[in-house]
């Protein structure tokens, strides 16, 4: 209840016009930049940091705050348009988004969901962060390293059902996702493993330009082939917002996807290492366990529904070890944080009862930010309908441009556009043959997690495979774990015993 | 000409990844260790115990590859990646902007044989976007090739 | 008539990148930039280095110190941020009087470890700041001092410490060197942040932290984390004066400091040496810099110039390539 005092204190501060209008700002260059592929918040929130420093603490961090949400709004656009994610979290997006664009020619529905669905992801987010802020963040806390193996091993059985309608196929990618991410330097020892020798893969491959590689260039590539399709007559009278609503139950299927993600996003947010492109992968990956009434992969309206609503919602839950104990949970955070620092204010535990106004007005400025992204993201649904008008044949030298420029920013370098350009060839030469290849993607995100967690469980209980069995967290998830492993092998077994006795 | 019975892009990609397998898991094996006693596992742990099962996944797709159709890739598939290669080379010598322009225009106008109308309109879309979004915005420096390198120094 | 607007456009484009002068130097040997000068950080936009580059940029520009001429910051990540100070040290001569590198222990010791580049291939130029460590206990833990911990870990007793990579990492190998116990009773855990060793140790995964003052003194205000021991040759000031040095205790101090500097490429003239020397030199004078940066990073200013840093980073190389 205090809270809610407090948070309507925080709307008053809020509420300036210098406030607003900063919000505002901020919401729509974050579309923008989450929209652009291969550049992702965290350049956006680092490059305008010092344009912040004329304005006070809370005007600054509510404009970053902002960016940084409405960056994953603006993450979907180009997935569900191009089958290009604006960022990582956009590649779950890309799965369903972009069918149900092309496929089912439903663009502007397409859109419309991913919109609401981040806007309810997000609104669940937040509504947790005000309520349960410092809880939340004490229990992201007690998940350790050990929790974290288990619970990413629970996780990675979910990845299973990605891999299509060749199970060997899509294991050979996966396996060469994890094999490619332990590229680099070893944290744990300070030495570098599997760089060959060579000074620029001591740093590894880096993960943007690999995805915009893998599915960007890699469809640029696979469009040739449409390149003389016509442009879609039809889609000329969906160019008005009206065309873009969904049915009523369309937008009841909506809900209880977004919803679940929306609490299970906050949590992955909030766990240590887990950011929004796990968040909308677990996201996605809990639908399947229940029913969609399209199936997933093709367009479904709840696929779009469950990894917007997560990715938004894991944005707002990384809010919560940000403010309530000075811990970020990713890079951008990291930025925020130095940030908060340069600014005057020190991040930690007390920084709630300290800074109470720029707290509350930050979360507040979430609130604000999320719903004027919304309107902002609808309103534009016709112009960026628009964008599938253009003649494949102009797009095709058009998103050429935009990958390599995107790689190359990543790290002001060619190296990534060599990356990009090399994992774009051998992307679309596996998904001719039939290798998909999101779930290498996946694993190269969730491997090095799961092993990085593991290896430091071990070092911790000094080589014993006990802690993660002792620790209560961990217990209940292994024991999850050898459920799931077990449910389907135990079903064959009773099956069969009953046929044989039939 | 569809079924070919003998060896194509398909059964290479298998055979490669499990190249790649064994790649990992001999050097896992025998430059980053494997288990320690106390610490538990080493670097070479999970890419060596990885690399082992990709091999043997790899055998296996390697087997189901034989019944697959070929799919040949047609050679107008491969324009995109010349075109993106090409601005690789020339922005070592011309800088980025000027081999994106280059691009776009030899690409529009010659290759799918639009206007110039159409051409410069949408190479100016992209300059703009490049120029206003990663120039300017995010101050992201372009390289400017040896030729400008040469005039600035 | 379209064709010659986009010659023009494009000729338009060019002109500014011919507006660049060319290197002189004045007539008593002094160096004095007339260029845009380039400043390399191997490390991302919005990290400590950054933030270090860029106080000291807006420094200068405030105090009018590089004779107006603009200075660049050039990100260079890739390869862990080797190729970034590979190409610096490689920076041919003339150029090299324009190019900068920001350069910390944490950047020197695994270039030396994982890359033949050395600091004799760049010019040391000034040693700006240092930051040292210190060890911390939860409240909730069972040994609360510095002593009892040390006694534990040599009867055998196994602790798990967490911290960041780099120099943290280091400074484990020296303590557990000091005390006498292995490494294996003392383990180590390596986080990619010192925020997320603070995840771990404040989830009570872990039995003690490592980190530098400015990541921790909010914990510590906060009572959730207590300083037990001082990586130094004296105590921390403020809230982190609780903390005894090894000395006090009966051992040698151990303390592997992380200090920040900036450098060039190994072709500099020793004309720009001594200018790039000397500004730092002022920089380190302002208020600006010691109110707004160092105090608020809660850093310890340490100036050296040119010639005390080399003297410092040679002896720290050499004494780095032992403990390999």
């Amino acid at each position: 209840m205090e809270n809610l005092l407090l948070l309507l204190d925080g709307f008053q501060v809020v509420f300036t016009l210098q406030n607003v209008l900063v919000t505002l700002l901020g919401a729509v260059l974050g579309l923008i930049v989450g929209a652009m592929p291969g550049v992702g918040s965290l350049a956006g929130v680092a490059l305008l940091l010092p344009l912040t420093y004329r304005f006070n603490p809370t005007t600054a961090i509510i404009m970053l705050g902002a960016l940084y949400y409405s960056n994953m709004y603006g993450g979907s656009f180009s997935a569900i348009l191009l089958n290009i994610p604006g960022d990582t979290p956009a590649v779950m997006t890309a799965l369903d988004g972009y069918p149900m664009a092309m496929k089912r020619k439903r663009p502007g529905q397409a859109l419309f969901t991913s919109n609401i669905s981040s806007f309810v992801g997000g609104l669940i987010g937040m509504l947790i962060l005000t309520f349960m802020g410092p809880a939340l963040a004490d229990l992201g806390l007690k998940f350790g390293p050990a929790e974290m193996t288990a619970l990413l091993l629970v996780a990675m059985t979910s990845i299973g059902w990605l891999v299509g309608k060749n199970p060997t196929k899509g294991v050979v990618l996966t396996l060469v996702g994890i094999l490619i991410a332990t590229m680099g330097m070893d944290t744990l020892t300070g030495s570098p493993r599997y760089n060959f020798g060579n000074m620029y893969l001591l740093g590894g491959i880096p993960f943007t330009p690999f995805v915009i590689g893998s599915v960007g260039f890699a469809q640029v590539l696979k469009l040739v082939s449409e390149k003389n399709n016509k442009v879609e007559p039809h889609l000329e009278e969906k160019l008005t917002i009206k065309g873009s609503l969904l049915t009523r139950h369309e937008l009841r299927r909506l809900l209880p996807p977004a919803l679940r993600s929306g609490f299970l996003g906050t949590f992955v947010g909030v766990l240590p290492g887990a950011g929004a492109t796990t968040g909308s992968f677990l996201g996605y990956a809990l639908q399947k366990s229940f029913k969609s009434e399209e199936e997933l992969g093709t367009g479904a309206i709840e696929g779009v529904a469950a990894c917007e609503a997560a990715n938004n919602a894991a944005a707002a839950g990384s809010f919560a070890p940000l403010l309530a104990l000075g811990i970020p949970g990713s890079g951008t955070g990291a930025v925020l944080l130095g940030g908060l620092m340069m600014w005057g204010l020190n991040p930690g535990p007390l920084l709630f009862s300290t800074q109470p106004d720029f707290c509350w007005g930050l979360i507040s400025s979430l609130f604000l930010a999320n719903l004027l992204t919304l309107m902002i993201a609808l309103l534009i649904i016709p112009f960026l309908i628009k964008i599938l008008t253009v003649p494949i044949k102009l797009m095709i030298p058009a998103i050429t441009v935009i990958c390599i420029v995107g790689a190359y920013s990543t790290s002001n370098s060619m190296y990534g556009v060599l990356v990009m350009f090399v994992s774009g060839v051998l992307g679309f030469v596996l998904d001719r043959n039939g290798y998909s290849t999101a779930p290498m993607l996946l694993s190269f995100v969730l491997a090095p997690l799961l092993e990085s967690n593991m290896r430091k469980a071990f070092i911790i209980s000094r080589g014993s495979i006990g802690i993660f069995f002792e620790k209560p967290i961990s217990l209940v998830l292994m024991l999850i774990l050898f459920a799931i492993i077990l449910t389907p092998i135990v079903r064959g077994v009773v099956t069969k015993i009953q046929g044989s006795r039939g | 000409m569809d079924t070919k019975k003998s060896f194509g892009v398909r059964t290479l990609i298998p055979i490669l990844t499990a190249v790649v397998g064994i790649v990992f898991l001999l050097l896992g094996l025998t430059q980053y260790g494997f288990w320690h006693e106390l610490r538990g596992p080493l670097p070479g742990f999970f890419p060596t115990l990885v690399g082992i099962v990709l091999v043997i996944i790899s055998a296996l797709a390697l087997f189901q590859s034989f019944r697959d159709p070929a799919r040949p890739v047609p050679m107008e598939n491969w324009l995109p990646a010349v075109g993106a290669l090409g601005i690789i080379l020339g922005t070592l010598v011309f800088g980025m902007l000027f081999s994106i322009i280059a691009f776009l225009i030899i690409w529009i106008r010659y290759y799918e044989k639009y206007s110039w109308k159409t051409t410069i309109t949408t190479t100016l879309i992209l300059v703009a976007i490049v120029v206003g979004v990663f120039m300017f915005w995010l101050q992201v420096p372009f390289p400017k090739g040896l030729i400008l390198d040469a005039f600035a120094y | 008539m379209k064709k010659t607007m986009l010659f023009i456009a494009l000729v338009m484009m060019v002109l500014p990148l011919f507006a660049q002068g060319e290197a002189e130097q004045t007539a008593s040997g002094e160096f004095v930039p007339t260029k845009t000068i380039e400043w390399y950080c191997t490390s991302s936009p919005g990290g400590g280095s950054d933030i270090f580059t860029r106080t000291i940029i807006d420094i200068i520009k405030a105090e009018g110190l590089a004779n107006g001429q603009d200075i660049v910051i050039q990100y260079k990540t890739d390869g862990a941020g080797e190729v970034g100070r590979n190409l610096v040290s490689n920076t041919k001569a003339g150029k090299a009087d324009y190019t900068l590198l920001t350069f910390n222990s944490g950047d020197l010791m695994p270039m030396v470890k994982n890359t033949p580049n050395r600091i004799e291939d760049f010019t040391p130029l000034s040693h700006m700041a240092v930051d040292k460590h210190l060890i911390f206990a939860s409240p909730d833990s069972k040994y609360q001092s510095a002593e009892e911990i040390i006694n534990a870990l040599k009867a055998g007793e196994s602790m798990v410490l967490g911290g960041s990579k780099g120099d943290d990492i280091a400074c484990h190998a020296a303590l557990s060197e000091e005390l006498g116990v292995d490494q294996d009773t003392f383990s180590y855990i390596a986080h990619d942040s010192t925020g997320a060793a603070i995840t771990t140790f404040l989830g009570g995964h872990v039995d003690l932290l490592i980190s530098k003052p400015a990541a921790a003194s909010e914990y510590v205000t906060a009572g959730k984390i207590i300083p037990v021991l001082a990586l130094s040759t004296s105590r921390f000031p403020g809230n982190l004066s609780g903390a005894p040095t090894l000395s006090e205790l009966g051992y040698n101090d151990v303390e592997v400091p992380n200090w920040r500097s900036v450098v060039g490429g190994a072709n500099m003239s020793d004309a720009a040496k001594e200018f790039w020397s000397d500004v730092f030199g002022k920089v380190s004078q302002t208020d600006a810099w010691n109110n707004d940066y160092i105090d608020k990073k809660k850093l310890v200013p340490d100036y050296m110039d040119w010639k005390e840093y080399k003297a410092y980073a040679d002896k720290f190389q050499a004494d780095y390539l032992k403990t390999l």
